[in-house]
């Protein structure tokens, strides 16, 4: 790990500019978005662990997907982010345990992806990449010098989104 | 409610919960031990009340692989309970089940994969069990739900499944001690919040 390396825990969102990688691991249920300016090297990475923040006086504002995307934004914006070039790609949102005869259960992950969607719809922003759903956990890299996300999973390979 | 998070118990109350695992640790063992005809002694369990990170963080790391049963209950108890499979479990129990071993979690086949949620299933019943007869309470259990997974996604499931309303997880660690080896006995004990208050009522927990 050089000095540039980021991790982001549940619920929790880093950036950085010029270079280095930003990691978040074993995205199960929760979501990982990353947003990349690729004329500032501006990237940042934010980790979900549920769609809605319900009391507003919540001070975990990045667990949520529509308190913590729009933060992240707000946060990105003031160091020179602009919506319209920024890349933005997810990953997460598995179904780790499936209960028979009960198939609401771990839900959750397809209701973070789809907050996840309608906040960036609001935010106009396009995502460029996805890798959502299944029921095996991810782990998320962004590498800040050229914007390239790689998505590591067990028993599979490398996947570069 | 007098309790809003698990954090909230005060060392009584977390004595209680101690009391349940070592029953329940007991049943286990001896449940296990009736299922592989061994002589398996335990240790006194540890509880803890840990954030995610932390979880993680004593039961291994990110990014390993583990199994993991899940059985969900309800009637009047509600929750989770979790019981999570390292390697050296794993093998200790699969030698005796079916007569093999396995380098890592990934070789794991359709054989192997019942015979663990088998065992988990068992472990996890020794646990409700304990609370049954304790607390004196009827608990309906889901049919378990198993996966060979990322132990850092794995626990994102109680995590996320109990956010809106704390951060913390029960872990219960014990040492089940087969032939002289300790195998770690992981498990997530997770009645929601509303049941963790009505069961230390009915025990008569005051504070």
């Amino acid at each position: 790990m050089t000095e540039k390396d980021l991790k982001v825990g549940i619920g929790d969102m880093k950036f950085t500019r010029g270079g280095g990688q930003i990691i978040t691991y074993a995205l199960g249920s929760c979501i990982g978005i990353t947003m990349y300016d690729p004329f500032l090297k501006l990237g940042g990475l934010l980790h979900i662990m549920l769609p809605a923040r319900a009391d507003p006086n919540d001070p975990k504002i990045f667990k949520y997907a529509d308190s913590g995307l729009r933060e992240m934004i707000r946060k990105m914006t003031a160091f020179g982010m602009l919506k319209s070039r920024t890349v933005v790609k997810i990953a997460g949102g598995a179904k780790m345990f499936e209960i028979r005869g009960n198939a609401d259960f771990g839900n959750i992950g397809q209701r973070n992806a789809t907050m996840v969607k309608k906040i960036l719809m609001e935010e106009r922003m396009s995502i460029k990449a996805e890798d959502i759903g299944g029921s095996y956990a991810r782990t998320m890299l962004l590498d800040v010098g050229n914007g390239d996300v790689i998505i590591r999973t067990a028993g599979r390979p490398e996947k570069h989104l | 409610m007098r309790l809003k998070s698990y954090e909230d118990m005060n060392l009584q109350e977390l004595d209680v919960m101690k009391e349940i695992s070592s029953i329940g640790t007991s049943h286990a063992a001896t449940s296990l031990s009736k299922l592989l005809q061994k002589e398996i002694r335990i240790s006194i369990p540890e509880v803890s009340i840990l954030g995610y990170e932390e979880t993680v963080e004593r039961m291994g790391q990110m990014e390993e692989l583990v199994a993991a049963t899940l059985v969900q209950m309800s009637n009047e108890v509600n929750g989770l309970m979790l019981f999570v499979f390292k390697k050296d479990m794993m093998n200790a129990v699969l030698e005796k089940l079916i007569g093999k071993c396995y380098d890592s979690f990934e070789e794991i086949d359709e054989l192997a994969y019942s015979a663990l949620e088998e065992v988990g299933n068992i472990i996890i019943c020794s646990y409700v069990n304990a609370f049954t007869q304790l607390v004196g309470v009827e608990i309906d259990l889901s049919v378990p739900s198993s996966t060979v997974n990322m132990l850092g996604g794995i626990l994102t499931v109680p995590i996320a499944e109990y956010g809106y309303e704390t951060d913390k997880l029960m872990y219960i660690n014990a040492e089940f001690i087969m032939d002289g080896v300790r195998l770690s006995d992981g498990l997530l004990m997770l009645p929601d919040i509303k049941s963790l208050n009505s069961i230390l009522e009915k025990l008569g927990v005051v504070s």
